[in-house]
Parts: structure tokens; sequence; C-alpha cells
């Protein structure tokens, strides 16, 4: 299914029709969500093209027909990550292990070890019956019906998702590692996942976006993703977002998390896949103390789209928010990065700071950045910068001075540009990373 | 007895940057296990040329010849020029966020040797090259002159030398920045380099470094040309009598 065909239909074509029968079981408040949900997406326009945030890329990209998507096996490569997730899981570098197979099964591992502690670790279909009260509590409170089109869609689609509560007072050693596989050619994905941190806790999350089709003429597949994330009072969380999807798949990822007074919040973006993908990373510091810091970094080769936007919303005062947001473009990629920092009328004393650059390895690639600034107070210290360009000529005749081969150098370089961000990652994981990385430099 | 060849030799150099000419017809000779000091005013060329005789595209060699042990340079790439034995240490050493002096070494050492060659002596030698340069190991795991003091890149830059063992060695400005002690330490590490094997060039501002690693021939440049050759004595009388002295003198040969 081509864009031009989709284009040629007109919108109702991309209804949501009746809600499939598994999705209305469960408690009335849930179903009454996903009817609300179904009504906003088939009520609301396709944004227009060159909107705000919808600059550069389609959104009717992102709709699809749904009669012709299948409910597929596992993606092509799912067996051999999941093999790795399980091997990382049995090598105690991980505390538990959440596969998500499209929304179909949810598996975990682990979780048991730690019954003790009140951590649950549940798919989201359980935890509706098992965990009643905090599932409402905090479902669809960050990213709801209200938040845009595209987000109504996976409210009313998401078939499974998971679910993690760390009560209050615990800390979690390990990190915690869920990893979604999104299917094959012709496929679409929901995935949906609730976290919440409990008063001075800290916990860590590793959530892995892997599959999709591999090839575009077979067909095109799909994914519209959901993340939603509190951090109680003084808790302090650490969430890794690795899309690491095929590339001929097309995604759009909203993460909303909001944190309270004295918590602590680090966002680590990593995305290397998919063909098309457009991320929305919020976050909302509410209460005095809070403090959240995003380190994003994708790498763009052949023909991949990139759209990333980050918001950090200051709702209280004395709070602290960074965002250092790295892109490598080399083929004919390319990446476009809005990034809003909003500090409220009443949120004195603020700190906030954010920093993209971009490093262009070769002509051909596409690099946008646009910083917004909503500060409605004086009261605050706030910074942006953003750089885009090839990589400093002197730094790579440096380099050959000392005998590197011209490659050798710009993936030396390359691989100093990502060291910050690489470096607050787990070991394994960081090697698992820098091996993407010197995959996407290869040929150079 | 077998001619003496030179280890190192330049003829007739003329270096553009930006379609300006800076240097321009410059020749020199250095023989294995020599010492030569380059002196001149600021902007008179000193750096585009040791520039140009490591392969920095930024500057251009119009007209002219390099010849390492007898090899062309100028068919080479940078890299190519700096496996085959020339090093050049830079007057403003680059930051290289990200990558550590280590790994960096490791890399260059490692272009010096065989693919599969064994690196397990590295850390040994860095460690030992650093304490001979007093500089603190923990040094190796920041990021390459990324926020170090002028004096600190300049060590870590002999540093280099010292680890790569190059044939033929240009050294710019290396002991400006540096302070009293540190110009003593570098110096006696550039000593410590020298053979009666490999050749010096020295471009430096002071008579001061010449009195640790002295040179053979002092060789002045002005606005893009040797204009005057001695032995040491004459980087004393410059610093006596500055550069116009120089310039007065040439001006009245060519009168002549
Ligand atoms: N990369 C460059 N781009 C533009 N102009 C340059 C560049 N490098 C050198 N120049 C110019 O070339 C001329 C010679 O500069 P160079 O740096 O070689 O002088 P120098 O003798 O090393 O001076 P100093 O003693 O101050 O280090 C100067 O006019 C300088 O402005
Ligand atoms: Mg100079």
């Amino acid at each position: 299914m081509s864009v031009e065909q989709l284009k040629d239909k007109s919108e109702t074509d991309y209804n949501i029709e009746e809600l499939a029968e598994e999705l209305t079981n469960g408690p009335d408040w849930l179903t009454d969500q996903r009817r609300n949900s179904q009504k906003v997406f088939n009520d609301t326009p396709v944004p227009r093209r060159g909107l705000h945030l919808w600059r550069y890329t389609d959104p009717y990209q992102f709709l699809f027909n749904r009669e012709k998507m299948t409910e597929t096996e596992v993606s092509a490569n799912h067996a051999s990550v999941e093999k790795t997730a399980v091997s990382q899981f049995k090598e105690n570098n991980t505390s538990c292990l959440a596969i998500d197979l499209s929304g179909r099964e949810i598996k975990i591992s682990g979780a048991e070890n730690f019954q003790k502690d009140g951590l649950v670790v549940s798919s989201l279909s359980r935890a509706v019956t098992s965990h009643p009260e905090l599932v409402e509590k905090y479902l669809y409170q960050l990213v709801g019906n209200k938040t845009g089109k595209f987000e109504a869609m996976n409210g009313a689609l998401w078939h499974d998702g998971v679910f993690i509560y760390l009560p209050d007072g615990k800390q979690l050693e390990k990190p915690l590692h869920i990893l979604h596989d999104a299917g094959r050619e012709n496929s679409s994905s929901f995935p949906r996942v609730l976290i919440v941190v409990g008063k001075n806790s800290e916990l860590t999350v590793i959530d892995e976006y892997s599959g999709g089709s591999t090839d575009s003429e077979k067909g095109i597949s799909y994914s519209n993703g959901v993340v939603e994330i509190f951090g109680e009072q003084d808790s302090r969380t650490r969430y890794v977002f690795l899309q690491r999807q095929a590339s001929a798949i097309k995604s759009y990822y909203t993460y909303r998390s909001q944190i309270e007074r004295g918590a602590s919040m680090l966002t680590i973006a990593l995305s290397f896949g998919g063909a098309l993908t457009k991320q929305n990373f919020g976050i909302t510091l509410n209460g005095p103390g809070a403090e959240s810091t995003i380190y994003g970094l994708l790498f763009g080769t052949d023909r991949q789209h990139f759209d990333n936007h980050t918001i950090h919303q200051h709702s209280a005062g004395q709070t602290r928010s960074d965002i250092k947001f790295k892109v490598v473009l080399r083929d004919k990629s390319v990446s476009a990065y809005t990034g809003l920092i909003r500090i409220e009328h009443d949120a004195k004393t603020c700190e906030a700071y954010q920093e993209n650059r971009n490093l262009l390895l070769n002509k051909g690639t596409r690099a946008e950045t646009i910083p917004e600034l909503e500060i409605l107070n004086e009261d605050v210290s706030c910074s942006h910068g953003a750089t885009i360009g090839p990589i400093d000529p002197d730094m790579v005749f440096y380099l050959t001075s000392r005998g590197l081969s011209k490659s050798e150098a710009v993936r030396t370089i390359v691989s100093g540009f990502v060291a910050d961000i690489l470096k607050l990652l787990p070991d394994d994981l960081k090697q698992r990373i820098s091996g993407f990385v010197e995959q996407r430099l290869e040929n150079i | 007895m077998t001619e003496r060849k030179p280890l190192f030799e330049f003829k007739n150099v003329h270096v553009k940057v930006d379609e300006t000419e800076v240097v321009n017809g410059v020749s020199l000779k250095i023989y294995p296990g020599e010492t030569h000091a380059i002196m001149g005013p600021n902007g008179s060329g000193k750096s585009s040329l040791a520039n140009a005789l490591m392969g920095n595209p930024s500057y251009t060699i119009t007209k002219g010849e390099v010849y390492l042990d007898g090899e062309n340079m100028l068919e080479m790439e940078p890299d190519k020029r700096s496996l085959a034995g020339l090093f050049l240490a830079f007057q403003y050493p680059l930051p290289i966020p990200g990558v550590t002096v280590a790994n960096f070494l490791r890399s260059a050492v490692k272009a010096r040797r065989a693919k599969d060659d064994d690196m397990s002596d590295f850390r040994k030698t860095l460690k030992a090259e650093m304490d001979g340069l007093s500089i603190d190991h923990p040094f190796a795991a920041r990021y390459l002159n990324d926020g170090f003091s002028g004096g600190e890149k300049k060590r870590i830059e002999i540093l280099q030398l010292a680890m790569l063992k190059p044939k033929m060695a240009l050294l710019d400005e290396t002991d400006s920045g540096l302070d009293i002690d540190a110009l003593k330490i570098v110096a006696q590490g550039i000593n410590r380099f020298h053979s009666d094997k490999n050749g010096i060039l020295l471009i430096t501002h002071y008579q001061r470094m010449l009195n640790y690693v002295k040179p053979d021939f002092v060789h002045v440049m002005m606005r893009g040309k040797f204009v005057k050759e001695g032995g040491p004595g004459l980087a004393m009388e410059l610093e006596e009598k500055g550069y116009e002295w120089v310039e007065q003198e040439t001006a009245q040969k060519v009168e002549v």
C-alpha cells in the first residue's frame, strides 16, 4: 500500500470501526476510555501539513487501512533479538524481562523474584483486574484522547501492554527490560507502557522497540505507541528508549512523564531504525526540586526520516531541566528536531537548558532544528543552542596526521560525539549501542 | 665514502591559504641527527609551512618538492606521511571531544603495527612515557585536549611524539604556554626522543627553548621566505636586536 493510494482516499476511510470484541473486554471505565478515544480519532481531522509539529512530516504516513493489516507472527529477526534479551536476563544484567509480541502476547520473566518488594510487572490486561485502582488511577492520565489524533488511535486500539509499579521506598538495582516486537510486513501494532515509580523509589527501565517489515516491496508495517511514566515524590527514574526497528516500518510514539516534588528523571532516547519515525518526548516537572534530563541520540542512514519533539514543561518553581539531543546523519537521511521549553507564570527560579547538535556525514543529508521557548516569567535561567554541520576538517586532519586513515578518523570523531551519551548506559547496553553506531559507520 | 643523504628535504615550497600565498619559495635540507630552528615574526608563515608539509588540506602547496627519506611526501595523504615518519606537534592542538588520550594513542600506535600485532605492551609504554613528561596517569582517560590548559596540550603533543617515534619531528611553538618547569620537562622529553637517526625542526619565538634543545642551524622566516640562516648564535642576536635588524640587513643586501 503506497502513500499515494492512501492520499487518494477520503479521511473517513480511516475511521476506526466498531472496536473488536477483545478490545471491549475489561471493566467499564476502560471500555469507555477506548470508545472515547475511538470517537476522538474519528472526529479529529488529520493535522494539516505545515501546521505546528507537522512541518517536516506528512501525517497521512501514519494512517493506514485497517482491513489490509494482518495480525502477523513475530518479525523476521525476533528470535535472535529475543535470544539476546533472554541471555542479558539470565546473565543478571537485567532484573526482569517483559516481551511484548505486538500486544498479542506479553511474556514476563523474573518478576516473582521481587514480589516481596511489591514490584508489579505485568501485562496491562492482567493488571486491569489484579490492580484495578492503580491502573484506573494512572492509565490515560498523561496521554489521553485529548493529546491528539494519533494518541487517541493508540488509546482505542492498544491490544495489550506492559504495566510496571514499584511501591514507595524501593530500589531495583538492575534495569527492567521491555522488548516490543512490531511483527512483519503489513502488520500494525499499538504498544502501550505504563510505569509508576513510588515515593523515594528508584527504577531503571530499558524500553526496546524492535521488528517490523524489512522489505517495503512486500509491505510496510506500522506502529503507534504510548508510554506513560509517573515519578512520585523524591523518586529517581532512568528510562532508556531504544528504537532499533527494521527498515520498512513507520512509527509514531508519544512518551509522557510527570515527576513530582524532589523527583528526578533521566530519559535516554536512542533511535536507529525505521523508515519513518515520529517521536514525542514530554516531561512535566510538577513539584519543586524536580529535575529532568533528556539525552537523545539518533543515527540516520539510507533514506531514513526522523521527526522528534521534546517538551520540558515546568509547572512548578525551583525545577531544573536539561536536554542534549544529538543527531548523526549519513546517506540521504533527514532529521527534524523541535524542542519546547515551557515555564509557567508561577514557576519561579527554574533552570532550563537545551542543546541540539547535528553532525552531517555527507552532502544529501538534511537536518532541521527548531527551538521553542514559552517562558512566562522572568525569574528563570534558560539557554538553548543548536549546531548543524559536517565534521570539522581540522579534526580529521589532526587524527590523520597521527596515522589514522580518513575513515578511521571519521569513525573516531563520531564515536567521540556520541560518547557522553553512551557513558550513561549500563555496560552491556553500551556495548550493543556502540555496535549499532559502528555498524552505521561501515564503509564511510 | 658514501654521500650523506638528507633525512628531510623541501625545495622551493610555495603555500597558498584561501587564495593568498603565505609561503613563497622556501628550501631546507635536514640531515639525520640535526636540529633546526625556525624563528620569525607573527604571521610570517611558519605554521602554514609546517601544516602544508604535514598535508593539511587547507594549506595547498602550489609549487615545490618535499621528501622524507627519499619518499615524495606530496604524493601522500597526511596519514601516509605520518606512517612514513613525519610528525607535527601543533601550535594549537584541537580538542577531540569524547575520544580519550589513551584510545587515540592506541589507534595511532596500532596504525603503525601489523594488523594482528600484540598491543599488550601499550599501557606500560604509555605510563612510562607519561611519567617521563610528569603527566598524571588519569590524563590517559581524559578526552583529547578537551578542556586542557595551554601547557597541558603541549605536553600531550610531546607525549604523542614520544609514543609515535617519528623520523622527522616538526614542533610548532611547543614551548609557548609552558611555565618554566614545564618547559624544562618538555625539552628533556624532546631530547630523549632525539637521536642521530632522526631530525627536529623547531619553530619558536624564544631563545629560552633553544637553551635546552640546542639547534645546529637557525633560520629566520619573514613574509613567507627564509631571509637569514646561522648557527645557534643567531637566536641570541635576534633576541637582542629584534627582527627589524634582519630586515635592514636583507634590504641592504638587495641594494647591493
Ligand atoms: N587557516 C587559515 N585561514 C586563513 N588565513 C590563514 C590561515 N592560516 C594562516 N593564515 C594566514 O597566513 C599568514 C601566515 O600565518 P601563520 O600562522 O603561518 O604564521 P606564523 O608564522 O605561524 O605566526 P605566529 O608566530 O603568530 O604563529 C597569516 O597572515 C595568517 O593570517
Ligand atoms: Mg604559528
